[in-house]
């Protein structure tokens, strides 16, 4: 025992983490850099910060304990979340310590994706980008790079920068994600919505797998109302976490969801289920929608979508009866159909139909500060708005960007240009797309991981082969940075400060974006600080009005120190009492507060919604004669193949968490799903090596054979088979589902397709 | 009179996301390739043909009656106060009799301190605080209740009068203080 006796009084001087052994040759990554430099220097005490672990935004605290160890949990302050966090919030702290992180600027020395790299100080960095983007504008124009940043955060320093330099081409993640609901919401309610999932008795649930795909605030909702004894209806085609704890799990067939809702909804019609007093007075386009359906039975829809006309009726009878408590789930991320608008359209219709809208268990308008002040009297105080600081006029651009929207027949003309279709950037770098006279030939990418999150991989490869420039600010290599020029490294989210944020719920909320927990680890840096100083370098600095984002933040509250005090010391604040304008509590206790909005309550006791509601769309009609809704059959796969589908895992979530160490030991492979006697046909057993193939490409994976997914589909869960071989613990470990996608960008949405024939044979 | 602890496991509310697992890991530094706490999950064709996930918690399950503890030659494996099964580090001599006597495979040898090591119910970094464990304070799904058995109001003593409790292997008389309620799916309601 004297070996293991002098090993524990080794190990009570040196810290686990320390202890990892360093592997990494890559340089500017963690591991290659001095063990001494790698000491915590952070808060003892719980900071208040927003997790990116994945894109779900959750309120979490963090505290550094005993100098090198962390623990992050769900902030308390926060009520909707419960001061809770998933696996990946835990893993968070294993994000910042990772010898596979990177934490200097590298440059490309050999072919795109090669992996040869060296060393460069940020200043090399800025003037090598600085310098491309110069010889681009010249032979091209500005507005041939396009500037990716993920979301919010990242679209505010990125998006600044791309417009200073004179480009329009501006994207976030969204076709990749939630565009088509965002989309949906805009056109009917002309305002964002959200789902009291907690209160609701009655809920369908089309693959909104909140259980492995967690958001921490539906997941405990949806738990909530479980437990209360709601009746819960899961429409998917894989036996998910949601289907087993719903009442009842229907496997309706991959593709098809669209025909079940048109079905359900001709029953909500034809059987007079639906809320007359509320279409007449909060509704446009009823009779439209109406004729739209005439041809949608449900005996006819049931044929497609593989689930009997009775119980589509059944459950069309039993949502009209728990209306208002009712949710029919508008979903998230699965793109299910290439008629995304329409299939997401016609799901909050539904809701709309029964009158299940600001009422108690249904949908609810999202109320931002400025849509809250609207129901404000002029005597009452009014919900503080964020400002921004004043910047000049940005250039102006001549041409179109290349999904056209500001254009006026841009069939994607409702999406945001903040969000744009960033799904068309391979086509856009690649072929011509009618209307737009030129081709992208730069990609700057901020915090985003096109090369995993895009379908068809090999078409998103070509196009960033192709690019004169392409620069990514992660904080790895992550497999699109593998093909980059110049990769920055951004640090965690544990090292940074953003800017505030606000938005709304039932009444207007504030956060105070993330807070820093501990010191930035090696040379990595922030996006603020990043676009910041590359905007100086272009001699852009005018665009950049702040010192840091100390100083950025204060220009966004004003005069409004309680605000700034309440955001840091608690992450989050809000303004006013949750209000439903169209149930009489809720009112009541909204004019109780604020007396003057008594103005605004209508004979009901109720407020009328600011606008109609729009059950056809004269705008979708006038692009692309699209105002009502139809169905039109679209060919998946060939009759000899199977349907391929794909879901989130609990813990590895899109493309950018699955090398992380702690999550990557609890999941390292993804199996691929199939059903005993598609397995027995093909001769697969439980565990054998399978090929999963299409004519995209050919995956590698291994077989689980499972009653939990249809016969005539596999499935696999979504981030597995990394490209990036920088990404070690990852790199080609399980079937990477978007390899086997096509490049389909649907109409009007953009979105990406998430169901493809595939053939499965024994490795 | 002395705090007793326990926990509840509820079946129903757990997800298998593996959150308690990553926040252990994460609060007591374990070591990537030993575990003091995962949850596994098990796909179940219940007797009527339904389709169901079973969550089993594998960890420690404290027990009142503690083979690992009768075992141990050097008084390292003990019960203290709170009813908390523990491992003194300094008095183990590493015969590893615990490890073979636990009828919960909760043990593990640390590859460190080479001493086995198992849950604490995070006695040693989290209730000294005033804290619960990492476990219960992350949990997405309120799956885990933890208290003071001794106190009738705790909420513990709370979930387990109004929900149908088991203990795994009740008949080797361990007298765990891990409490599971079982899923609904199964058949059994509570």
């Amino acid at each position: 025992m004297t070996q293991v006796l002098s090993r524990r009084g080794f190990i009570k001087l040196s810290s686990t983490a320390a202890a990892v052994a360093s592997l990494s040759s890559i340089p500017g990554t963690l591991g290659a850099m001095d063990e001494s430099q790698k000491q915590l220097k952070g808060n003892a005490k719980f900071t208040p910060s927003i997790c990116e672990m994945c894109t779900s935004s959750c309120t979490i605290e963090a505290r550094v304990e005993d100098g090198k160890g962390m623990f992050i949990r769900g902030n308390p302050a926060d009520k909707g979340r419960g001061g809770k966090v998933c696996a990946r919030g835990s893993a968070g702290f294993n994000q910042l310590y990772d010898p596979q992180r990177l934490v200097k600027p590298i440059m490309r020395v050999g072919e795109r994706g090669e992996g040869k790299w060296k060393e460069v100080s940020w200043d090399e960095a800025y003037t090598f980008i600085a310098k491309k983007l110069e010889e681009i504008k010249q032979k091209h124009g500005a507005h041939t790079v396009a500037f990716t940043a993920r979301s919010g955060w990242t679209k505010t320093w990125f998006h600044n920068l791309a417009q200073a330099y004179g480009s329009n081409n501006l994207f976030g993640h969204e076709a990749t994600c939630p565009l088509a609901y965002d989309l949906a919401m805009d056109d009917i309610f002309d305002n964002g919505i959200s789902r009291d999932f907690a209160k609701a008795k009655y809920i369908i649930n089309p693959s909104h797998n909140v259980f492995e795909g967690i958001v921490i605030s539906y997941a405990r909702q949806y738990m909530e109302a479980i437990e209360h004894g709601a009746k819960v209806i899961s429409l998917d085609p894989r036996f998910s976490t949601m289907s087993a704890k719903a009442t009842e799990w229907h496997p309706i067939k991959p593709g098809h969801d669209l025909p079940f809702v048109l079905g359900f909804m001709h029953t909500l019609i034809h059987e007079n289920l639906y809320n007359k007093k509320f279409v007449e007075k909060y509704c446009e386009g009823f009779e439209e929608l109406k004729a739209s359906l005439a041809e949608y039975t449900p005996e006819k829809m049931a044929t497609e979508c593989d689930i009997p006309a009775e119980v589509i009726k059944r459950m069309a009878r039993e949502f009209a009866k728990a209306a208002p408590k009712a949710i029919f789930d508008f979903c998230h991320r699965v793109t299910l159909t290439p008629q995304e608008l329409e299939l997401r359209r016609a799901i909050m219709m539904c809701n709309v139909l029964v009158g299940a809208v600001e009422q108690e268990g249904g949908y609810y308008l999202n109320k931002g500060a400025g849509f809250y002040n609207k129901f404000l009297g002029e005597n009452d105080a009014k919900a503080p708005v964020l400002k921004k600081p004043k910047i000049p006029a940005y250039p102006k651009v001549e041409f179109p960007r290349i999904d056209r929207i500001g254009e006026k027949d841009s069939e994607f003309f409702l999406a945001k240009k903040g969000n744009g279709i960033v799904t068309l950037i391979p086509k856009a770098t690649l072929e011509d797309i009618p209307g737009v006279p030129y081709r992208l030939h730069g990609w700057f990418i901020a915090r985003n991981n096109p090369v995993m999150t895009q379908s068809n991989t090999e078409m998103v490869i070509k196009a960033i082969k192709a690019m004169d420039l392409v620069v990514v600010h992660d904080i790895q290599v992550s497999d699109t940075a593998w093909f980059a020029d110049i990769v920055l490294p951004d640090t965690t989210y544990l090292e940074r400060d953003e800017e505030f944020t606000a938005s709304g719920g039932k009444n207007p909320s504030y956060a105070v974006g993330r807070q820093k927990v501990v010191e930035p680890i090696g040379e990595s840096r922030p996006g603020w600080r990043v676009a910041k100083e590359l905007a100086e370098k272009m001699g852009l600095s005018a665009y950049f009005p702040y010192k840091d984002i100390e100083d950025y933040r204060l220009q966004q509250v004003g005069d409004n120190i309680d605000l700034l005090a309440k955001l840091k010391a608690t992450g989050m604040a809000s303004f006013g009492v949750p209000l439903l304008l169209q149930d009489k509590k809720s009112v009541a206790e909204f004019v109780k507060k604020y007396p003057s909005a008594a103005s605004k309550v209508n004979e009901e006791g109720t407020i009328d919604f600011p606008h109609k509601i729009k059950l056809f769309s004269p705008e979708l009609e006038a692009v692309s004669k699209k105002g009502a809704l139809s169905y039109e059959p679209y060919k998946y796969k060939e009759a000899d193949e199977l349907y391929f589908i794909n879901g989130k895992s609990a813990v590895r979530t899109n493309g950018h968490n699955g090398n992380n160490a702690w999550l990557n030991n609890l999941c390292d492979d993804a199996a691929v799903w199939i059903h005993p006697k598609t397995a027995e046909r093909l001769g697969i057993k439980n565990g054998d090596n399978i090929n999963v193939y299409n004519k995209y490409s050919t995956q590698k994976g291994k077989a689980l054979v499972t009653k939990g997914v249809r016969e005539d589909t596999v499935f696999a869960y979504f981030g597995f088979g990394h490209i990036s071989k920088e990404l070690k613990r990852a790199y080609g470990k399980g079937v990477n589902s978007n390899a086997l996608y096509s490049p389909l960008v649907s109409p009007n949405s953009g979105m990406n397709l998430h169901v493809v024939g595939v053939k499965v044979a024994k490795a | 009179m002395a705090k007793k602890y326990g926990m509840i496991h509820d079946n129903n509310l757990c997800i298998g996301c593996q959150a308690c697992s990553v926040a252990c890991r994460s609060e007591n530094k374990i070591p990537e390739s030993v575990y003091r706490l995962q949850v596994w999950v098990k796909q179940e064709e219940y007797p009527n043909g339904q389709l169901g996930y079973e969550y089993h918690r594998q960890s420690c399950v404290q027990c009142e009656n503690t083979p690992c503890v009768s075992v141990c030659p050097t008084k390292a494996s003990h019960v203290n106060e709170e009813g908390i099964v523990l491992v003194d580090v300094d008095l183990c001599v590493g015969c590893l009799y615990c490890v073979a006597a636990c009828p919960y495979q909760a043990r593990y040898v640390h590859p460190v301190t080479k001493a086995p090591d198992k849950c604490t119910f995070c006695h040693e970094s989290r209730l000294s605080r005033g804290e619960e464990p990492a476990c219960v304070t992350v949990c997405p799904t309120d799956a885990l209740v933890f208290g003071d058995l001794n106190d009738p109001k705790s909420k513990i003593n709370k979930v387990l009068s109004e929900k149908v409790t088991y203990r795994q292997k009740e008949t080797l008389g361990t007298n765990p203080k891990m409490f599971i309620v079982p899923n609904h799916k199964g058949g059994i309601n509570s």
